[in-house]
């Protein structure tokens, strides 16, 4: 398993050069000026040139590359052309509000959609399983920064029970830095005013961001559990009289962790990725805001930063998924 | 599968589709997303024709009639230059169905093309591809799309092209898991050793097999392509006005919430009834064109 | 509904509902770590960083108006010249040398005093760095032509007359000598002043989150005369204008600066809420492409003048007015008789009859700013108006670093390229230099644009020091630009804050308002 796991941990250096490599040539392609942008507007060429000069940008692409990649190797992500900030640091500042957000979004999903799945799959073919299929695929079509507007004028504008946006109300101090997640560090701190107020205004964008897996999770649970009532040793063991719930049960269970974990697999980088429409309707201060950002002026290290950091978050997240696979099915080999 | 013939192994046509058909119409919700998918065409195609202030659609303004509410000449009200809304969403649907449909049309050519090669070529070749396609899954797609559509600017060609740049490895794995599949069937081995040359297999035998479920997953994908364009649109990366979108409506209305509340309602329900119009249908054609893929 | 129940509209239930929230999202303790009076600012600009010779944007300028003192403030409406670190100054007849006396109060946060070198020390650091606002003293002021005849005087003997330049100090800020000095790098300091203060300021930073907020607190070396009762201020990043009009509704804000006039139609009648709707020398034109292509022609430039619809672009902006000619109303030597054009069609056909193409059945190009709503509108208004002169438009919406670009060669000019332009000081000279002086082209200010007796009037402008003599050169300038059409010419919007009646002794200078001086404010 340690070798398995050492394997898999080398299969990261492929994928961040890769990666690099893939975002390094889409900022190669832009069109756009972002020195002349970053130097203002009243700087003259000589300004500018210094300015290009300051961060490289003078230099043909591969030495580019090369100078990225040798300070990849000291976790340094390079500097932002607009803010001049290392990006290390404003990723540092800005994930753990991402982190937070995605984390809540998928407890909830498989809070409420692993009981609805089992539910739904008792009441199969009968109105509550089709009203839960059509709820379902209604969730997933519904476009989260459309959801975020209605709840924003529904619950925070007319019914004014939730904050508009934001991350905390702007006159608390957060909580002490500890993990980063304010209503964690606030319950660490003991502070369970702040914890109340973070989860207010966690609550819309993490729902908004949560029907998605919700709905692939209740559906999940749904097949499986069919599928073990329809097994053979369930009906023989019901057709001899044997007590079938305690296999039933066993058998389910292993079937809840097993479809969350693959859900949480599947929808970890995504999410990840695609908070950004949410954290824009909510002023969400994540990497997806700090992204958006970065893109819209043209500022390309952030970008390159944000994309490694998702993409590494992802291959990793997977990792720890396979890992758990083969705790509750030893019959996972690693190959 | 005893008939050396091999093209006698594909699946009858008729009868496949006849029960297909009954299968169809069997499921009610697949029969109601095909009706929402039809109404969503049909504005695709007439929405602008039909639009009840077809100058708005083009750009013209009406200034002295800004932020009407919904009343009977404009049941959606009116916007912040004086525009019909409900004219500019049905506009609209032309633009988020072809920029969809472009988008999962490129994804599925290109993801095919790639499986196919390389589940038939195998070795390294096969090697190559899909490391390819997993290195472009974990780069998180929609900063992808943005950061492309920012780079060549604004317009339907440019998001079309961002989009479908994240969009196509799905369909790479997808077709190279059939491809490997079908290889070993019998009647591939079988037009093998009748002489019949890679190229010819590939695209008479093993191909055709795999259309049902690029369907599937196209007609599934459609729907997440609306709201990816959306996305975009509403980040203010789509097209270029005076063009409806959907997205950059929404985006401009967010701003005018609450008062004028208005302006957001028919472009988000359009959106939203799209959607889900075109993941029922898939849904209903997942179940009845791949019995395996059904969960 | 019974009689006992007067009528509410819909925004007062909100504006209720509103207060409600307010108490119920902030528990009492929270508010309890804040103490004291803390004014919040909700704003869409981060900041980008500290350094006070680098740093651009309102949001720069309101960190530095507030932590740094210039030597002479703007105040009042019109805006005049008030000491800040400078407590008196004099000027030659000849307009080329200031003598300036320091405040022997005035204090840096490390309890040093300003001294003649630190202001000469802070203008060489701008003029080397050449970032920022050093722009506006370039060529100007010399490091030749400064001199500390003792520690509380400082002299400059300027390159050549600027009429102008009492108008632009506000904005050179002057840095501890010692601090930066101590922490130079290989950059000038700028590593180390992009995240620290070295400054004199009434206020200094006390926390930040990049992109979220930027805490300042009372320094305790505050020297400044008539400050309020401000323990602190927050200048909180909030991006859309609907949310910081809200926040202001509710209390959640004290001060929102970057309202559109729809929040402003909203905020009518709020109670607890005060708007400040003033004019201010922003303008905003579309200019055209007199260097290539189709918009080369006189005549097409007048046409599409003549058919502009003026009132639907005020329509479509509200709390604003309309242009008359180059300059905005109210600044020194704008001539209010100006004969401008207005919507004409018939004109706009007789100038029309006299193009290349008198039929039109051409489209033009318009590029904007993506993300500028105003902008967006107007090239809407101009796809409309140039429909009765046949003539299509494409609009693009471009990264504002694309339309910096775009404007570098005239090839690559749209036909149509608006501009906003805003008066970092008080005087003609700003908007006439930046927007019509072929010196700027290749520049976003004034892309193409040139005529040799325009350059000419401009010059003399700027060095005259008779104020009279300038009105009469402005007027004569602004009839030769109306002449040449080189821009439609379009709004001055006015300025559009929101206050909390809560916030006592505002008052509006038409000069970056929106970088709010926080010092003599208080809440009550």
């Amino acid at each position: 398993m340690l070798k398995f796991i050492l394997r898999r941990l080398l299969l990261l250096i492929p994928v961040i050069i890769g990666l690099t490599v893939i975002m390094f040539a889409i900022a190669r392609l832009l069109p756009g000026d972002p020195v002349g942008l970053a130097a203002g507007p009243n700087a003259t060429p000589q300004e500018r040139a210094e300015l290009a000069h300051e961060f490289g940008l003078d230099q043909p692409v591969w030495a580019q590359y090369a100078t990225y990649v040798t300070g990849l190797a000291h976790g340094d992500l390079g500097r932002s052309l607009l803010t001049r900030r290392p990006v290390a640091a404003d990723i540092a500042a800005y994930l753990p509000a991402t982190l937070e957000l995605v984390l809540t979004a998928m407890l909830i999903a498989v809070l409420i959609g692993v009981p609805l799945g089992l539910l739904t799959a008792m009441w199969r073919n009968r109105w509550p399983d089709y009203l839960s299929q059509v709820l379902a695929i209604g969730a997933i079509s519904m476009p989260r920064f459309f959801l975020g507007l209605l709840m924003q004028l529904v619950f925070a504008m007319w019914l004014a029970w939730l904050p508009l946006g934001g991350q905390l109300p702007i006159v608390a101090f957060p909580p002490p830095h500890v993990t980063g997640f304010i209503t964690i560090d606030a319950l660490l701190a003991g502070n369970l005013d702040t914890f109340m107020v973070a989860l207010r205004h966690l609550a819309m964008p993490a729902i908004a961001l949560s029907l998605s897996p919700l709905a692939t999770i209740m559906r999940m649970m749904r097949a499986s559990t069919i599928e073990v009532m329809g097994q053979d040793y369930v009906m023989t063991a019901r057709a001899l009289g044997l007590p079938a719930r305690k296999i039933i049960m066993k058998v389910i269970g292993r079937n809840a962790v097993s479809a969350t974990l693959t859900v949480i697999g599947l929808y970890f980088g995504w999410l990840l990725g695609g908070t950004v429409l949410v954290e824009t309707v909510f002023d969400w201060p994540g990497l997806g805001l700090y992204a958006t950002k970065a893109i819209i002026s043209q500022d390309m290290m952030p970008v390159i930063g944000v994309a490694l950091v998702i993409g590494l978050i992802f291959v990793f997240a997977n990792l720890v998924i396979d890992l758990a696979y083969g705790i509750i099915n030893p019959k996972v080999r690693y190959g | 599968m005893s008939e050396i013939d091999a093209e006698a192994e594909l699946p009858a046509p008729s009868d496949g589709l006849a029960r297909a058909l009954h299968r169809f119409r069997q499921s009610r919700l697949s029969v109601v997303g095909a009706a929402m998918v039809a109404v969503v065409l049909f504005f695709a195609v007439f929405g602008q024709q039909l639009a009840p202030y077809p100058e708005q659609v083009a750009g013209a303004v009406d200034t002295t009639a800004r932020f009407l509410p919904p009343s009977m000449a404009h049941p959606f009200g009116t916007n912040e230059l004086g525009q019909d809304v409900l004219s500019l969403t049905m506009a609209g649907t032309a633009v988020s169905v072809l920029a969809g449909f472009g988008v999962v049309l490129i994804g599925s050519l290109v993801g095919t093309l790639v499986g196919a090669i390389a589940g038939f070529a195998g070795g390294w070749v096969d090697e190559v591809l899909m490391r390819l396609t997993d290195l472009t899954l974990t780069i998180p797609s929609l900063i992808l799309a943005m950061a492309i559509a920012a780079a060549l600017g604004p317009g339907f060609q440019n998001m079309v092209i961002a989009i479908s740049v994240s969009w196509w490895p799905g369909y790479a794995r997808l077709v190279r898991g059939e491809v490997l599949a079908a290889r070993e069937e019998v009647y591939v081995t079988a037009a093998r050793a009748l002489g019949a040359i890679p190229g010819r297999v590939l695209f008479r035998h093993i191909l055709p097999n795999c259309v049902s479920p690029i369907i599937v997953k196209m007609s599934l994908d459609m729907g997440f392509a609306i709201l990816t364009v959306a996305g975009l649109g509403f980040i203010g990366i789509g097209v270029r006005p005076p063009t409806p979108e959907w997205g950059a409506q929404l985006a401009v209305a967010q701003a005018y919430m609450p008062n004028d509340w208005w302006t957001a309602m028919a472009p988000g329900m359009a959106m939203f009834l799209a959607v889900f119009g075109f993941n029922l249908l898939g849904d209903g054609l997942r179940d009845i064109l791949d019995p395996k893929g059904r969960r | 509904m019974s009689e006992i129940f007067p009528r509410l509209s819909r925004r007062d239930l909100l504006g209720l509902a509103g207060a409600g929230l307010a108490a119920a999202s902030f528990p009492a303790p929270l508010f309890a770590q804040g103490a004291g009076k803390v004014l919040i600012i909700a704003s869409g600009q981060d900041i980008p960083n500290f350094d006070p010779h680098t740093s651009t944007g309102y949001s720069a300028s309101f960190m530095m108006r507030n932590v740094y003192d210039p030597l002479v403030r703007v105040s009042g409406n019109p805006p005049e010249p008030v000491p800040a670190l400078a407590e008196s100054w004099q000027v030659s007849d000849d307009g080329k040398q200031y003598v300036f006396k320091l405040n022997p109060a005035a204090k840096f946060h490390s309890g040093q005093p300003v001294t003649a070198a630190d202001v000469i020390y802070s203008f060489t650091r701008a003029l080397k760095l050449a970032k920022g606002n050093a722009w506006m003293i370039r060529d100007i002021v010399t490091p030749e032509g400064m001199s500390a005849p003792d520690a509380g005087t400082v002299k400059f003997t300027l390159a050549t007359p600027f009429a102008a330049f009492l108008q632009v100090l506000p904005w050179i800020f002057v840095a501890e000598k010692a601090a930066v000095e101590a922490h130079l790098g290989k950059d000038q300091g700028q590593s180390w002043l992009m995240t620290n203060i070295a400054g004199s300021g009434p206020f200094t930073v006390s926390r930040f989150q990049v992109g979220t907020l930027y805490q300042l607190a009372r320094a305790k070396t505050a020297w400044q005369p008539g400050g309020g009762n401000l323990e602190g201020v927050i200048w909180q990043i909030v991006r859309e204008t609907a949310t910081q009009r809200l926040k202001l509704q509710r209390g959640e804000a004290h001060i929102a600066v970057d309202l559109t006039a729809e929040d402003m139609d909203a905020l009518k009648g709020a109670p607890g809420v005060v708007r400040v709707i003033e004019p201010e020398y922003r303008t905003f034109s579309i200019k055209m492409n007199t260097a290539y292509g189709p918009m080369m022609d006189l005549n097409l430039r007048l046409a599409v003048s003549y058919a502009m619809n003026y009132q639907a672009m005020i329509q479509a902006t509200r709390y604003a007015d309309l242009m008359v000619g180059p300059l905005p109303q109210g600044i020194l030597g704008q001539d209010p008789n100006l004969v401008v054009p207005r919507m004409d069609v018939a004109k706009a056909k007789e100038y029309m009859a006299k193009t290349a193409k008198p039929e039109g059945g051409f489209k033009l190009k318009m590029v904007y700013v993506s993300g500028l709503e105003q902008e967006r509108r107007w090239a809407l208004v101009l796809l409309d108006s140039l429909k009765a002169l046949n003539i299509g438009l494409d609009i693009q919406p471009l990264n504002w670093p694309d339309v910096v670009a775009s404007a570098a060669k005239p090839q690559t000019m749209a036909d149509f390229f608006p501009v906003y332009q805003t008066a970092n000081y008080g005087d003609p000279d700003n908007i006439a230099y930046a927007a019509y002086h072929s010196s700027r082209n290749g520049s976003w200010s004034n892309p193409v644009y040139h005529n040799p007796e325009v350059d000419k009037l401009i010059e003399a402008g700027r060095t005259e020091i008779d104020p009279k003599k300038r009105v009469e050169i402005y007027h004569q300038f602004q009839k030769v630009v109306v002449a040449d059409a080189p821009d439609i010419f379009g709004v001055l919007e006015r300025r559009k804050l929101g206050l909390r009646d809560s916030v006592k002794n505002y008052h509006f200078t038409p000069v970056a308002s929106n970088a709010i001086e926080c010092w003599p404010l208080s809440l009550a």
